[in-house]
């Protein structure tokens, strides 16, 4: 095909258009806001006034947002090892030629269909409620004590809660990526690997693990993101006030632009923007990390 | 040949949406009403369509209520009956509490058409304070104050800044809560003034074998801004939170109060777990505790579980031994309207306004949402409510949400998960004072 010039500017300029207003323009106008002192968000530039890093020390140095910072590495780590290693068990049974695979597959993709709000609801007022809560009536039955006892959401375990509650959801979204990987792997390995006499779980170690490497990149990419952006579920868990055990980055920044709680607060979208620059860069950094653990795919299959 | 065919029809696709896009801004900014674009309008009989859809000519209220609530249900029917009446359109549109204060001032700073919107009485007055239209004029030539609530005209002038720029309705007060019920069980038969009087009737409650308090995470900041500001008033109260200087002695004296109440078993013994709404829901309305310290927008919360037989008792944080403030000072103040300094129709909208704030619309308001009616020509509060009026017309002072115990947004979480564990017992008075100091370095 011949090139014609014209033709390429004439497809490329509206995504090129629409990309700079959309995703360059906000992201060059957020790192210049957070080097100002912004009353509210949609301020003219000439109300801006100019802090220098003031924005990004005062963070630093206020506990509630390293709080925040490390409630958001907590879910990322902790949470993240739960969702991906039970979304891989289960993906892994679920391939393995069970019966009734797709009912199993359905009840635990389920949670993801299902509003948040309705899901933390039920967890935060029933499953979690010392009172009539699901967990309290099993401790009951099963006579242990310690669980009908236990108080889920004070405030030294608040954050377990939550962290339950959110995986609990996340799991089967995850599931159907490590699934469809699995099932993308040719059944000769397998039946070669069963003739030289190698065992289900010898199988499972050196054939789908390996072979499974540019889906595991994939799960922890989408799940760095969504743990980024935590929001509705720290929303949902500490409503009306913000919580220590609850409070992300981007709870701290919907605070510091639109305000926090019933009360009449300071307010510098200045700070709201800085940290969506930290945020950025963390995320940026555990991309490169994920490019250097997991290389391309080296392996053809 | 199939390839050259897809590329036209996306090109065409993409710059249709390109301009579809443009276009339809235009109208949407351009729209005065003046002159419509579809021939249809031109017909005689297109005068019955709804004007509120069709024309830029509808008065436009973007409203703090979502639209299941009995507020906004009220404000409808009221709004109805104002077109009816008067002829003037209102395209009212719920946006509910995170809508309103997420979209509001960028919606105002673009230019849009916005006439009167609602929210409470400190965030319309502060946050969005220099988009209001001064409202004196208006209100003197409609003599809107003759039937209004001097109290809150004079808590609106004083948040704006010694004019009026708004008005308030939905009255409400912040004070303890009570079942009757209990009270009378326990043998307590006046409500208490004093903190002695207060510990007195714990115990009576304790007794009687009920919980004498219950709260939640997102009230329980008051309890200490109250008893704070009892202390050394809400100024000094606010100057500490915002400063924090922990090493006042009314931040350890105060949770010496508060250490007391739970040694002596006072509070729900799930108190550090109760995340809202479960106190206010499973332990007051449920008859197991007697008392919480809320806004009195609780007894419509809770209607349904407590039924109609609930007796509600009100009474204002008791005064403490040697403190500023007493009973007759709490948080007090209401939603408030605003006419946006930009409207082209801002005697319409104060017109709006003023039948919505006022005779059967307030009243409406009132029945349907449990609320305070704000014309005072509707003397009669509903029932759940008539213990409340003696409290509102006992203050003088106001005080801002919690007492001013949220003044500082960096610490109040931390406050409160040091607060609750103190109400719970798992934290002393010293351990309390300890953790908010650590917080402030």
């Amino acid at each position: 095909m011949k090139k014609n010039k014209t033709m390429i500017v004439v497809f490329l300029t509206p995504a090129v258009v629409m990309f700079s207003i959309i995703f360059l323009y906000p992201i060059f106008r957020t790192v210049a806001m957070s080097f100002f002192k912004i009353e509210g968000v949609t301020d003219a530039v000439s109300k801006w006034q100019f802090s220098g890093l003031a924005n990004y020390i005062k963070l630093f140095n206020t506990e509630l947002f390293r709080i925040s910072m490390w409630n958001i590495f907590r879910i990322w780590l902790f949470g993240g090892i739960l969702v991906m290693s039970l979304a891989l068990l289960f993906a892994a049974i679920l391939t393995s030629g069970i019966r009734f695979k797709n009912a199993f597959r359905a009840i635990i993709y389920m949670p993801n269909v299902v509003s948040a709000v309705a899901l933390a609801t039920m967890w935060l007022q029933y499953v979690f409620s010392p009172k009539f809560g699901l967990f309290k009536s099993i401790g009951e039955l099963l006579h242990w004590e310690w669980l009908a006892k236990f108080q889920w959401l004070d405030p030294s375990h608040l954050f377990m809660a939550l962290l339950i509650a959110y995986c609990f959801g996340m799991v089967g979204y995850h599931m159907l990526i490590f699934a469809s990987g699995i099932e993308r792997i040719g059944t000769d390995y397998y039946e070669a690997a069963t003739l030289d006499g190698a065992s289900r779980i010898q199988q499972f170690r050196y054939i789908t693990l390996p072979l499974l490497k540019g889906v595991t990149k994939t799960n922890i990419t989408m799940w760095s993101i969504s743990s980024a952006g935590f929001f509705l579920w720290s929303q949902l868990f500490s409503m009306v006030v913000s919580n220590t055990q609850t409070i992300t980055p981007v709870v701290y920044m919907y605070q510091n632009i639109f305000g926090a709680g019933n009360s009449m607060t300071e307010r510098n979208a200045g700070i709201g923007a800085a940290v969506g620059v930290l945020l950025s860069v963390c995320v940026v950094l555990i991309f490169m990390v994920c490019d250097k653990v997991f290389k391309d795919d080296d392996i053809e299959f | 040949m199939k390839k050259k065919l897809l590329s036209v029809l996306l090109c065409v696709a993409m710059t249709a949406t390109v301009f579809g896009c443009g276009s339809s801004g235009d109208t949407a900014s351009s729209s005065d009403g003046a002159a419509s674009e579809t021939p249809e309008a031109e017909t005689p009989d297109a005068g019955t369509e709804a004007p509120a859809e069709s024309s830029g000519d509808a008065l436009v209220y973007w409203s703090m209520w979502d639209a299941a609530e009995p507020q906004a249900q009220a404000l409808s029917q009221s709004i109805e009956a104002f077109t009816q009446e008067t002829g003037i359109a209102v395209d009212v549109q719920f946006k509910g509490r995170t809508g309103i204060r997420e979209g509001l001032q960028p919606a105002l700073d673009a230019g849009t058409n916005i006439d009167l919107f609602d929210e409470d009485i400190d965030r319309v007055n502060t946050t969005w304070g220099s988009y209001l239209l001064d409202l004196e004029e208006l209100a003197k030539a409609n003599d809107y104050e003759s039937t209004a609530n001097a109290g809150l005209m004079a808590a609106c002038r004083e948040v704006g800044g010694g004019t009026l720029k708004s008005i308030p309705y939905q009255p409400n007060v912040f004070a303890y809560f009570y079942n009757m019920d209990i009270f009378e069980k326990a043998g307590v038969s006046a409500v208490p003034t004093t903190w002695d009087e207060f510990l007195d009737t714990c115990q009576k409650i304790k007794d009687a074998g009920f919980t004498p308090i219950t709260n939640d995470n997102a009230y329980i900041s008051s309890l200490f801004g109250y008893h704070m500001s009892r202390l050394i008033g809400e100024p000094a109260t606010e100057e500490v939170v915002k400063n924090g200087d922990w090493d006042n002695e009314a931040v350890l004296k105060t949770a010496q109060a508060y250490e007391e109440l739970a040694s002596k078993g006072y509070f729900s013994a799930t108190i550090e777990s109760n995340q809202w709404p479960a106190g206010q829901n499973t332990e007051l309305a449920m008859g197991e505790a007697a008392m919480y310290l809320n806004g009195s927008w609780l007894p419509n919360e809770v209607k349904e579980i407590a039924g109609e037989d609930f007796k509600w008792g009100c009474f204002s944080y008791p005064a403490v031994e040697g403190g500023v403030d007493g009973t007759e000072a709490s948080n007090y103040g209401a939603q408030v309207f605003a006419i946006n300094a930009k409207s082209t129709k801002s005697e319409q909208a104060f017109q709006l306004i003023t039948y919505l704030t006022k005779g059967d619309a307030d009243k409406l308001l009132s029945d349907m949402s449990v609320g305070i009616p704000a014309d005072s020509n509707n003397a009669e509060w509903p029932a759940l409510l008539s213990n409340v009026k003696p409290v509102m017309d006992s203050l003088t002072t106001r005080y801002p949400w919690a007492a001013g115990a949220e003044a500082n947004a960096d610490m109040t979480p931390i406050i409160i998960e040091n607060f609750t564990k103190l109400c719970g017992g798992s934290l002393d008075a010293q351990g309390f004072v300890d953790a908010l100091k650590a917080a402030g370095n």
